[in-house]
């Protein structure tokens, strides 16, 4: 079961009572606790299994050493037996014999050494996963409390304001009100810069369309017929 | 650097956006940082951190505020207000209706400004569309 449908659940049994603490903070250090003591647990385990796939390592290697000493006698046995050297030969066998026996042995601890390299792995590999689920439920406990923190703090606000009547609506009059104020402010702005640039005179010239001769294309064709008339 | 609260409080206080949004934020003696954003100052935003997210949490009302007979309606539509709210939600906490959003530990002070703006934009609107279902 995940760790918020339990805290929901413990919720739901106590009654649903206004501030109250879902999240003992003393669970929330004893879980970080756990985490710290088992990632500690998970590092000691892999220097062991360094160890140990190093000792693996060496075994392999000291098994196929003995292979090919393995191979290299009995290709000498075959060559004394060709020979017709009977008596060299058996020692070689006895050598032979003498190295299959080590390494059969050496081979026994090299399965059973590999087994544990995998076994130490596998457990790793599942306690890393365990360790990065707890984490992430912790995560989610520390979300709830740090809401928990919110929300004591709203219950004394709503406290504060006693909740009265109509309170959300009059909160939003208040609101709107001052939105509309500082919007009727920017547009008394507006107009005021509008009117600091164009003062009076200025516009009783403009209403007279005084002053207000610009370049357009009837004054440019008037200037043009006026120098394309011959001159006196 | 970890961010503070009280680093973001500074932060916040000395910022305005570029709709002219002001804050005024200050850090709790329960650690928690309230943040009354211009555009809206009736309703002030609560901000948390944990150790990955930050949490602005803004309480709406509670549910003895509600209509007794509307609170079946009250939450059909606010389930339905909250995936058309950008970059916030709305959820229960201890029976006060909260907008709240999360953001991740080390985003940028900019995007906390913009969600900050936001909700407190998001609280007028989803508090006007349930206005008339509460007491």
């Amino acid at each position: 079961m995940g760790i918020l449908k339990d805290m929901f659940a413990a919720l739901k049994g106590a009654g649903s009572e206004v501030g109250e603490a879902i999240i003992d903070a003393n669970a929330v250090r004893i879980l970080e606790q756990e985490i710290r003591e088992a990632e500690k647990a998970i590092n000691n385990a892999r220097q062991s299994l360094t160890k140990l796939k190093g000792s693996e390592i060496r075994m392999k290697r000291e098994i196929n050493s003995l292979n090919t000493d393995i191979s290299d006698y009995e290709a000498k046995a075959l060559e004394a037996l060709n020979q017709g050297n009977e008596e060299l030969a058996v020692k070689v066998a006895d050598r032979i014999a003498e190295h299959e026996t080590d390494r059969d042995e050496k081979s026994a601890e090299y399965e059973k050494l590999s087994t544990e390299v995998r076994k130490i792995n596998t457990m790793i590999k599942n306690r890393n996963k365990v360790i990065q689920k707890n984490k992430r439920e912790l995560e989610k406990v520390k979300t709830i409390k740090e809401l928990q923190k919110t929300t004591s703090s709203i219950s004394c606000n709503f406290a504060a304001t006693g909740s009265s009547a109509h309170r959300v609506s009059k909160a939003l009059e208040r609101v709107k009100a001052k939105q509309a104020k500082w919007r009727d402010n920017m547009e008394a702005g507006d107009w005021m810069v509008e009117e600091e640039n164009t003062d009076d005179l200025s516009k009783e010239l403009k209403e007279a369309g005084i002053g207000t001769r610009g370049i357009t294309g009837n004054s440019v064709l008037d200037r043009l017929k006026e120098k394309q008339r011959p001159s006196a | 650097m970890e961010t503070t609260l009280e680093d973001l409080a500074l932060d916040l206080n000395t910022t305005t956006t570029l709709e002219g949004t002001r804050f005024d934020a200050v850090v709790t003696d329960s650690g928690v940082m309230e943040v009354i954003c211009s555009n809206n100052d009736e309703f002030p935003i609560h901000i948390a951190m944990t150790d990955t997210q930050i949490l602005s949490v803004t309480p709406l009302f509670h549910v003895k505020e509600v209509q007794e007979d509307k609170l079946v309606e009250l939450n059909t539509l606010l389930l339905q207000l909250s995936p058309a709210i950008p970059l916030s939600s709305i959820g229960l906490q201890e029976g006060n209706y909260i907008l709240f959003g999360a953001m991740a530990l080390n985003t940028t002070f900019e995007n906390i400004v913009h969600e900050l703006e936001v909700q407190a934009e998001n609280t007028l609107d989803v508090l006007e569309a349930v206005e008339d279902l509460l007491i």
